[in-house]
């Protein structure tokens, strides 16, 4: 009977979902971007922002941040921000006022970087405590979003590094390795180990779960991202796909495949809802930052 | 007057229950009946033909239906769907009279038990051991868990309960209340002999309230070469009976409150590790969590070197299960993974090479064991562009994948009809 009541739940989950996987989500190839302005390869891209028509690729393997223009046609090479400070970007974040936070993957601090590319000061959290470890972070205006895997916990800062509010993580959760906001304030994170999502809705003092856990859907499910539609995107990295959820964990879907044309994944390391319906992917293991239409 | 009818009614009822009980049919699993058997056969007619079972009904302990004579309460004396004419199939058959001997709940239960494999462990006919089990005491354990039983015998440092039987604090069938088929749960197994309140054992442990701890974090409880039978790999403080380096005082309110918490208590010792940790580009995520070390290292003892948790590949599947599982349902196992030894090429605290590589590049990894330098290859390394990426150059996860595929060498694609036509399109056939 305690065997069952897992599947049991999974079950219910998948008959009260059956009705919205009608609105299943197609993800369109646009095209990618390989390469800076200068026609510098990218390297290891794990972190993928966008604000406005800008976009940041936190360019790991080359210890830089490599800006773009992001249009309707996909990413037009703009910049490159590269600071003694920041050697390894493993994630980044843009706020409304166009800043650019970089979370380094070396010192695990977050960086604060004006859109002209001058580094201006490390966001510290204050205001709680113990010392935070940043395993990843999400904008929405200017609110920061800091998932504190050290703490358990995720911080709501202000972009000096004030914390205004905190999110608990239950213990039950396996490793949180994701966080993204929606438009609503929402939070919601991605457990790579118990393959399972988590949310906050705005006001919530801890993370609820959203799905049961999905082994059948997931393999090492890493990433995660929110549209303004209320669709949720989640990368397997290993499993080489991107899982469609609605806002109340409804599955939507599992698209894409492992492979190294475009159109197929490998590696997914970090995921954006941009504007315009798009889904921009940064693949570490093929080196580009792909551009996915979602409707 | 009354008595009369009194009797009369009496006779009335004995006369109804009479000739209903000759009326009523055969009463079920009564061979005789069954079998319509002959008067006295049942008991004799089978040791007819079956008579090296005469020696069998004279062993010390016999099931009490071959006792009996009811051979068909088992087997079936004409034909069955089932090896040795068994009326079940043989892992049911048992509980058609024992019901099953797994409490509900259970918190454990001895595989062979969950398989209905009884006969494992007894003989269904008789033996000379009580419960009619295949061997004598441990003896039979031994025979499965044998490993167990070698270093149980090679154990300098005896737990006595143990040598004497297993059944001293494990049930054979199921545990409702604890773990390993464990009568109860540590301490209270434990402490229904080791009196907590004898001077001794106050003394061993350094006067730390540890009555409320899992004796086994520290203890093996099946002996050991080590002094208080204290697991193979152990963390030096313990050894020193230095507690305090991580604890509070012993005889303090806080006598086991950590002095820090999670890294940052291993960091006072473990500097060099955490100075690494701190001057690679990726880190293993879990070592910077809440449980930091912890979610790895027993921080007392362990039965596994580096006072890992749990064997290796175990410990890593935990969170990684989709390796585990690649590996598992692979065409061609990869040894490193197989055998569970993922420190071959992965760094478990922090790499500068994706995914934290033991090793400065994949060349370097696959090359401590694959000596694809030595002669010709392939052409890979820095200067060969995929053909299917430009942004990419060939290396060896190019073509394969360490953890498993269903393909021949761990590649991604099937290498006779289109592993090489993934770049070589021109010669597709």
């Amino acid at each position: 009977m305690p065997r069952r009541a897992p599947s049991l739940l999974v079950l219910a989950w998948l008959v009260a979902t059956a009705a919205l996987a009608a609105e299943a989500v197609h993800l369109k190839p646009l095209g990618s971007a390989y390469v800076d302005a200068k026609g510098g390869g990218l390297r290891l891209p794990q972190g993928v922002a966008v604000s406005g028509d800008l976009a940041a690729v936190a360019d790991a393997g080359n210890g830089r941040i490599v800006t773009y223009a992001l249009t309707a046609e996909g990413l037009s090479p703009r910049g490159e921000i590269a600071v003694s400070q920041v050697t390894y970007p493993i994630a980044v974040a843009i706020l409304a006022s166009k800043e650019i936070l970089a979370l380094d993957g070396k010192t695990r601090r977050i960086a604060r970087l004006t859109a002209d590319g001058t580094f201006s000061g490390w966001l510290e959290p204050s205001g709680v405590e113990g010392t935070p470890g940043v395993r990843s972070l999400a904008a929405a205006g200017d609110t920061v979003y800091i998932l504190d895997v050290t703490g358990g916990r995720i911080l709501l800062s202000e972009p000096n590094g004030a914390v205004r509010a905190t999110i608990a993580m239950p213990p039950e959760v396996g490793f949180a390795s994701d966080l993204a906001v929606d438009g609503k304030g929402d939070v919601y994170v991605v457990d790579s180990v118990g393959r399972r999502l988590w949310v906050a809705r705005k006001g919530d003092a801890a993370l609820t779960p959203l799905t049961p856990p999905l082994p059948e859907d997931f393999e090492f499910p890493t990433a995660i991202a929110a549209d303004a539609d209320g669709r949720l995107f989640v990368a397997d990295r290993d499993g080489g796909g991107i899982v469609i959820f609605g806002r109340d964990g409804s599955f939507r879907g599992r698209q894409l495949a492992m492979g190294w044309k475009e159109g197929f994944l490998r590696y997914p390391a970090a995921l954006c809802a941009a504007p315009g319906g798009l889904l921009l992917v940064a693949e570490r293991g093929n080196n580009r930052v792909q551009v996915f239409g979602t409707r | 007057m009354a008595t009369t009818a009194r009797r009369l009614a009496l006779g009335l009822l004995l006369g109804l229950l009479a000739s209903a009980a000759a009326a009523a049919p055969p009463a079920k699993g009564d061979p005789n009946a069954k079998f319509k058997l002959k008067p006295g056969a049942s008991g004799k007619l089978c040791l007819e033909c079956h008579t090296g079972f005469q020696d069998t009904l004279k062993l010390p302990f016999v099931h009490t239906p071959v006792k009996a004579g009811d051979c068909a309460d088992c087997h079936d004396p004409h034909a069955s769907e089932h090896g040795k004419l068994l009326e079940e199939e043989p892992e049911r058959i048992c509980a058609k009279c024992h019901g099953s001997m797994v409490p509900d709940k259970a918190k454990s239960a001895h595989a062979p038990v969950l398989q209905g494999k009884c006969v494992q462990c007894h003989d269904p006919h008789a033996s000379p051991q009580k419960a009619m089990l295949k061997s004598a005491g441990s003896a039979l354990c031994f025979t499965c868990h044998q490993e167990l039983g070698t270093a149980i015998q090679a154990a300098t440092h005896k737990h006595i309960p143990v040598d004497r039987s297993c059944l001293g604090c494990h049930d054979p069938h199921a545990s409702a209340p604890a773990r390993a088929l464990l009568k109860k749960a540590p301490p209270a197994l434990c402490l229904d002999c080791h009196k907590q309140d004898a001077p001794n054992f106050a003394r061993k442990h350094l006067g730390y309230p540890v009555t409320g701890a899992d004796c086994t974090s520290c203890h093996d409880p099946h002996g050991s070469a080590n002094n208080g039978i204290l697991w193979a790999s152990v963390h030096p403080p313990v050894i020193k009976g230095m507690c305090n380096q991580c604890h509070g005082a012993a005889g303090t309110p806080d006598a086991l409150k950590l002095k820090r918490a999670g890294a940052d208590l291993c960091r006072g010792c473990h500097s060099d590790t955490f100075n690494m940790i701190q001057s690679k580009n990726q880190v293993h995520w879990p070592v910077t969590d809440r449980k930091a070390c912890g979610n790895c290292h027993s921080p007392h003892a362990s039965r596994t070197a580096k006072l890992l948790a749990a064997p290796q590949g175990q410990l890593c599947g935990s969170c990684h299960q989709d390796a585990v599982k690649r590996q598992e349902t692979s065409l061609v196992k990869h040894p490193p993974v197989e055998s569970g030894d993922c420190v071959t090429c992965h760094d478990p605290h922090a790499s500068n090479a994706t995914p934290l590589l033991a090793g400065a590049d994949q060349f370097e990894v696959c090359g401590n064991c694959h000596d694809w330098k030595t002669h010709s290859t392939h052409p890979i390394g820095d200067k060969v562009v995929d053909q299917r990426n430009k942004n990419l150059t060939l290396d060896c996860s190019s073509c394969h994948r360490t953890h498993g595929t269903p393909k021949a060498h761990l590649a991604h694609f099937d290498p006779k009809q289109d592993l090489c036509v993934q770049c070589h399109a021109d010669l597709t056939r």
